[in-house]
């Protein structure tokens, strides 16, 4: 799995390429342990073509930590594949998702100034 | 144009308590699900993609809808929170909006619309912003108008809310008793006010009166008055010599012999007054009830590949069972009580034991490694009643009835599927695990996962 970050709007993005399951989701927690990203983050899902239930319990978990720091993990450009475990498991109903990383990028920002 | 179908589980809390079964937007009004007239209406405004955004579940409407090529448009669902503005909403969906003007459908609103009228050129030159509004949403434009040189500013329909089950039944009655219905309705129809559907059995004494409108596989016996003013649903049995007038019936129901249903709705063993909203639970099933839907029977792939799973772990625990069972049981470190649970989405409750087995000392420890405290529920599988692994059984309270319908897939287990997971630390996450795999519905993974289950309960360090 290639995970990327990048700056927009002063918000962290992260964007994880590939499946996103039990063999992946240590990569993706080394990361985001190392990287100094910012206490509300994006995480761009565009590149997620398989996401299992552990896959699930990493961004549920990144989110739980998000926000007891006073943070938010915000998710956005998910294909339909992702959306529909995000749907069938309810776990959308515990994040903001968008359709537009720019968007997600400058809600979050709101988000972040707002603390 | 597209169009942003924007629904909030506020606007339709009603529906859920009414109509517990039904998905709101699936909601037949003149036994065509409300959606279908959002849909046609978009598609008559000239939008090629539609867009459902809403805080609860859509799995059921975009089972039905799918990609929506059955209306010649583009569907695509979107998940927004239930405190979201209509601004943040569009944020969230700026990239669907993005290009051209975007209609928005905010609320659970009916559109009283022409089929014979085209709209596409009204909103091509109707202003941005706020069209209309009623006590139940409002409807939207957003963008530039295509013909900026001739903004028009009237509409040529209206919107009204559908926010009490006495809004919903009048509305129904009213399509119904147009006879110029400015709508698509479903069935046969080659007369005025009468629309009736496929493999439908009338009874020779059987009278059916205008205005009506009959769905898919009827049967209506002998003697039976159906109408004036009936909507009767699919997979719908009307005995003998009952009447049905000026009234709803909806899909899988059973009106048994010489019962009068007036001025009512009735749905499975329901029967609900409109204006009062007044609700009545049929106990007597030759009255009233309703029809099982087909596929509701556990595979019988699954119920195998379970029996087998839990024959074997009985075999297994047998002898450490019989072995340490009497001594945890002298020791008083055996505790076991009773418990009503659901055993699945049907509301279908057991009789379980909760077994917890004390800590301390090496008996217990070895007792909880082996999960014998699962014991007596694998038999619970031999007879069919339990899942091997499934949810955690939910205890048969009225609360948790409404819980149940949060939970598709929902079949009490044995085992748990968060037993077979290590990261869920909350119960929120384990109910997350167990939708996930309840969803999924692959007994021979269910094999795998039990297995997983039994090897974490061996590390699971709350245990003694």
């Amino acid at each position: 799995m290639i995970i990327s970050e990048k700056i927009i709007s002063n918000i962290s993005v992260l964007t994880p390429e590939g499946s996103l399951d039990a063999a992946t989701v240590p990569q993706l927690k080394n990361f985001t342990a190392k990287s100094e990203v910012t206490p509300t983050l994006v995480l761009n899902l565009s590149g997620v073509d398989f996401l299992d239930s552990s896959g699930l319990g990493a961004i549920v978990g990144m989110a739980r930590n998000k926000r007891e720091s006073g943070g938010d993990v915000v998710l956005a450009c998910m294909n339909d594949k992702v959306r529909k475990v995000f749907e069938i498991t309810q776990v959308a109903r515990l994040f903001h998702i968008f359709d537009d990383l720019e968007a997600a990028a400058g809600y979050a920002e709101k988000q972040q100034k707002s603390l | 144009m597209k169009t942003i179908i924007v629904i909030r589980e506020k606007d339709y809390r009603w529906v859920r308590h009414v109509f517990p079964d039904i998905h709101p937007l699936l909601l037949p009004i003149c036994n065509k699900p409300y959606i279908e007239f959002l849909i046609d209406f978009s598609v008559l405004s000239g939008s090629r993609e539609i867009r459902l955004a809403s805080d609860g579940p859509l799995g059921e409407v975009e089972a039905y809808c799918e990609n929506g090529s059955r209306w010649g448009v583009q569907t695509s669902y979107a998940s927004i929170q239930g405190t979201d503005d209509l601004e943040v909403v569009l944020e969230k969906n700026r990239h669907f909006c993005s290009d051209g003007r975007s209609l928005v459908i905010n609320g659970m609103v009916f559109i009283n619309y022409d089929q014979k009228q085209e709209y596409k050129t009204v909103f091509a030159s109707l202003p941005a912003g706020e069209l209309l509004s009623c006590s139940g949403g409002s409807l939207m434009l957003t963008g530039v108008p295509e013909n900026s040189g001739s903004i028009s500013r009237s509409c040529p329909f209206s919107i009204s809310s559908i926010d009490s089950v006495s809004l919903y039944y009048n509305l129904s009655i009213d399509i119904l008793n147009d006879a110029s219905t400015p709508y698509v309705l479903p069935g046969y129809n080659n007369e005025e006010l009468c629309h009736i559907g496929r493999n439908v059995i009338i009874g020779k004494s059987a009278e059916i009166r205008k205005p009506v409108v009959i769905g898919d596989n009827v049967q209506i016996q002998g003697g039976a008055v159906v109408g004036p003013g009936a909507v009767i649903g699919s997979n719908v049995i009307i005995d003998r010599e009952s009447s049905v007038i000026r009234s709803v019936v909806l899909a899988h129901t059973y009106i048994g012999e010489q019962l009068e249903v007036e001025d009512k709705i009735a749905a499975g063993n329901m029967l609900i007054e409109p204006e009062s909203g007044a609700s009545l639970a049929i106990e007597d099933p030759h009255l009233l009830t309703g029809i099982k839907k087909s596929g509701a029977t556990v595979p019988f792939l699954r119920y195998l590949l379970h029996t087998l799973v839990a024959l074997t772990i009985v075999v297994f625990q047998l002898i450490p069972f019989l072995l340490l069972f009497p001594v945890l049981k002298l020791q008083g470190k055996w505790k076991q009580r009773m418990q009503e649970c659901f055993a699945d989405m049907s509301g279908k409750t057991l009789k379980l034991s909760e077994t917890a087995i004390e800590t301390g000392g090496p008996i217990s420890t070895i007792a909880a490694f082996l999960s014998l405290d699962r014991f007596f529920l694998l038999f619970r599988v031999l007879a069919g009643q339990l899942a091997v692994i499934g949810s955690r059984p939910v205890p048969a309270t009225s609360e948790n009835r409404d819980l149940l319908n949060r939970m598709p897939g929902y079949r009490a287990g044995v085992f748990s599927y968060a037993e077979a997971e290590d990261w869920p630390v909350e119960a929120d996450d384990m109910a997350i695990v167990e939708r996930f795999y309840a969803a999924q519905g692959k007994p021979l993974r269910d094999i795998t996962l039990t297995m997983k289950a039994l090897f974490n309960r061996i590390h699971d360090k709350s245990l003694p």
